[in-house]
Formats: C-alpha cells, structure tokens, sequence
C-alpha cells in the first residue's frame, strides 16, 4: 500500500506495546488515508538540528566526512554509518561516572553481589544510601550507575513481577524477569525520544528448579547468566581476576564466594575494605529470600581474608 | 423438550452465603470463618477457606459473591506486594483496608461483596477493618455474612476489651458455631487465623471438634 508523502504529520497517542510507556508517535495524514509511523520522527529530528547547528558543533560534523550524515548520530539512537548506536556506547560510558564498581559471583548454593560504598558527603545519612534492591522476596538486585535511573529501573522491575504474579499466579523467575528488563531496554535503543538509562542492573537469585542464578541486563538490552561478572569503572581488570579464579570451576561454599568478591575488588581497587565501604547483598539455599549483609557480618569476613593471607 | 436445563444450581450464582468474623485482642487479631459455599440452595465447596492473605501479617475474610471476594482480595494482594517492595517493610493494615475500600467503592454498582481486613503491623498492633459498601471503619471486632445477624447479640455480650489470645480464639470458634447452626448458608468446618508480632497461626476445627450448645 503505497502512501504519498505528504508534509501533514500529526502527532498520535499511542501505548508501546512493549514496553507499556504512552508515547507520541507522529503518523502521516495523507490523502489516502493510510497511517503509518514515520521512524523518523522528522518534528523532533529537525528541532534537534537545529540546536545542533545553533550550538556550533558543525566542527563535529565536519569531522565526518561522509558527508550525509551531519552528525545526530551521536545525539539520538540512530545507527552511524559504520553501524554503531553512540548513544548506547556513552550509555556504557554512563555506568562508570558513578565511580563504583560491582562484582558478582554464583557459588554452589549461594549468588552474591558486592559493591563498594561511597559516601561522597559527610553530611549524608549513610543508611539512607543504598544500590542493593529486593525485587520480589527471592529476587534481589544490585545497581550499578546513575542512581536515578537506576531507580527508575527498579520500580519498574518491581511493578513486572508484581503484575507477572498477578495475572500468572506464581512468582516470576529471575531470567525471565532479567528478560523482560532487557527487552525494555532494548525499546530505548530504538526510540529516538527515549534515552537508553546509564545504568546496569545484576540479579541475583534461588531459583526453584535451577538453583542459584546470576543475571546483568545492560543498557544495550543484553542479558545473560553469568558464573562471575565484573561492572563499573575497574569491571576490565575485575573480569580478568574473576576469570583466573573461576577458570578451574571451583565449588564456592557461602563463605567462600564472599570473600572470593570482596577479594577481587579490593585488588582490582587496590584498597582494604572497612565494613563501611562495602554492601553484600545475597541469597543462599539457608536463606532463599534476598538479604543484605550487616557490617558485623562483613566485619567477619574481611577478617576471614585477611587471616588466610 | 429439546432444550437442555441442567441442574438449577449450575445457573445460580455463587455466593459464600457465610459467617464471617475478625475480633482484636491485645498484641493481635483472630479471624475466623465458616467453609460453606453454596449456589442456590446447593452446596459447591464445603472445605472453601475464606481467610485469604493479602500479606504477610494481613488476612480478609470474604463473603458475598465468591468470584467478587476472590478478585478483590488478589487485585489487594498484587497492589500490596508492590507497595511493600517500594516502601521496603511490611506494609500498615489500614493501608491494606483502604485498597480493598476503593476496589469497593468505586465498583460499588457491580460488585457484590464484603471484605473483612485484619491484620498486625509494628505501629498500630492488632487491627480490624470492617470494609461494606465501600465505607472504611476501625473496629473492635467485625461481623459478616449471612450468619452474622444470627450472633451479633452474642458476640456484644461476649467480648471483653483487652482479652488474651486463647481467650479471643475461644470466642470467635464459639461464635461460629452459634452461627453455623442457624444460619443455613453457613456450615461445614470452621478456619480460624491469629495473627500477632511472632507470625501467623492457621486452625482448623472439624464439624466434630467444634463446641456445642444446649441442643446437641
């Protein structure tokens, strides 16, 4: 069904399908009355031209020399001509502005999740400060990256499984939980209104039929289980650790898998922990539901490390 | 006499024609209920428990339409399970009366039920919400359901403010029963759900465990 151009566009409410969010999308009115999206979004495209070449970075687009593309590439989630969505790339490049990095590991009957603590102002109310989250009772996550959004993503994960468990009767899983975050991810990637959010969400969790489980959903929309995994602004060299230690696949006891993170990151970080600077958040097959450690009980094992030393 | 029926009762409506009762005490609440469901003058589910959770230390009972009671008390149960990961503690129980009072009120013209809320939580302690029509009030204790109107004269002579748990426990089972043998919606064993600080505690009571009176 062929559509004729036409300039009229007129801006439709319509519900994502995908991901629940009411968005506009500007449909083409034309003569014969065919409808459909203009991927486009020329309205918004062309206001946002303008602010480019008002703000002066034509440099940055004389820069590419393959001249169609003047350079919004790099503003909205458009592809680049050698392929690339540079808005997901400096999405990446978002999660470490927060400057802490997170570890995750899977052990034999437990997953655990540790991150440092900063308390960037002495004014602040440490215990008001977190970046571990209860999902569901089973699910727990932790957030890496600009703390907004990673607020944001874990309302909305809250509100999927308490819908999932609403309309299915039973409790969501984590991989299909962790999917379901990726997939709304993904829609941000697409949609040029919708920034992709700067922050990385691990999941842990016991999972009835699989056992322990370790998820990362990225702001690119990928997901996968991992045995150990690194995010942050050390997560390079983090990776590297985790991969010598889980290279021979160990059966990590509880104690073990703890202290296997905290070692990591305090040698990728080259610190020593105090119980402050550190939040451990896990499930274990003792204790199913998703619990954060207390400082005595991080206290013992840093000591446990420091001991075996 | 081509057409066929079927049995008068597959086209009644399910009603849990019930007794139901929540009775405060100090440090926690006891709520019991009888298990009759009947559709017309049939009895559908005789074993029906209608102490449903809509958290951990919140029940309601149901009564009125068994597929309206049902509905509400799963809407209030997701509503309540996502409250409570926000706020990151157990939710209050005036919080949980109040969802099931706007489910009530603003379906008032289509819904046909009656949700008795009680529960414990860290501010309040032991709570009972009486919840019909839509209106929201705190009470010592709450009656519902058909058989209610049988015992209400009992249960004001009977409770005494301030009562111990096994005292209250006593009182509600034996309210029950009262109920149960007049009224006849209402029958077959009786739940009873305490809730306190310490947990939740289920019982059941067999036709043949629960009290009699004068005339068996």
């Amino acid at each position: 069904m062929a559509c004729v151009k036409s300039p009229l566009y007129s801006f439709v409410k319509v519900r994502c399908h995908l991901t629940n969010d009411v968005t506009r999308l500007p449909y083409c009115c034309s003569p014969i009355g065919c409808a459909h999206p203009r991927v486009h979004l020329k309205t918004e495209t062309e206001s946002k031209v303008r602010a480019v070449r008002k703000a002066g970075a034509s440099s940055e687009a004389g820069k590419m020399s393959r001249g169609s593309n003047p350079g919004f590439d790099r503003h909205i989630t458009i592809f680049s001509p050698d392929g690339r969505l540079y808005q997901v790339e400096y999405a990446f490049k978002a999660i470490t502005q927060s400057g802490l990095t997170t570890v995750g590991v899977r052990g034999e009957d437990c997953a655990v999740v540790v991150t440092q603590k900063k308390v960037p102002d002495k004014l602040l109310d440490a215990s008001t400060m977190t970046n571990m989250f209860k999902l569901t009772a089973r699910i727990g996550c932790v957030m890496t990256g600009h703390g907004a959004d990673s607020r944001s993503q874990v309302h909305r994960a809250r509100v999927e499984a308490g819908e999932w468990k609403y309309k299915f009767g039973y409790e969501i899983n984590a991989d299909v939980l962790c999917r379901r975050m990726a997939d709304i991810c993904q829609v941000y990637t697409q949609n040029a209104e919708m920034r992709p959010l700067g922050c990385c969400m691990m999941l842990v969790s016991m999972d009835p039929q699989e056992g322990p489980v370790l998820y990362k959903v990225d702001p690119a929309g990928y997901y996968c289980g991992f045995r150990g995994i690194a995010v942050g602004p050390k997560h390079v060299e983090a990776n590297g650790y985790l991969e010598k230690k889980l290279k021979k696949k160990p059966q990590l006891s509880q104690d073990r898998t703890i202290q296997l993170c905290i070692s990591c990151l305090s040698s990728v970080l080259s610190t020593d922990f105090k119980a402050t600077d550190l939040e451990v958040g896990l499930v274990s097959k003792e204790h199913i539901k998703f619990r954060t450690l207390s400082e005595s009980e991080i206290e013992t094992h840093l000591v446990a490390i420091a001991e075996r030393e | 006499m081509l057409e066929e029926q079927g049995p008068e009762w597959m086209s009644e409506e399910v009603k849990t024609g019930t007794t139901i009762i929540a009775v405060e005490f100090d440090g926690g609440v006891v709520l019991g209920s009888d298990s009759r469901v009947s559709a017309g003058a049939s009895v559908v589910n005789r074993v029906m428990n209608k102490l449903s959770p809509l958290h951990d230390r919140i029940y309601c009972a149901l009564s009125g339409s068994a597929a309206d009671a049902q509905t509400i008390a799963e809407t209030v149960n997701y509503q309540l399970d996502v409250h409570s990961m926000e706020l990151g503690e157990d939710p209050l129980v005036c919080s949980a009366a109040t969802l099931v009072k706007n489910i009530s009120y603003q379906y008032k013209e289509e819904l046909s039920a009656h949700l008795i809320v009680g529960g414990w939580d860290r501010r309040g302690g032991g709570q009972v919400y009486a919840t019909l029509s839509g209106l929201l009030t705190r009470q010592p204790f709450a009656l519902g359901g058909s058989g209610s109107s049988y015992v209400y004269g009992y249960l004001d002579a009977e409770y005494r403010a301030g009562a111990g748990r096994t005292d209250t426990q006593r009182l509600v089972v034996d309210t029950l029963s009262l109920a149960m043998s007049r009224d006849g919606s209402s029958g077959g064993v009786a739940y009873l759900v305490t809730i306190d600080g310490d947990g939740v505690e289920e019982k059941v009571f067999l036709g043949n465990e629960l009290p009699t009176f004068y005339d068996q």
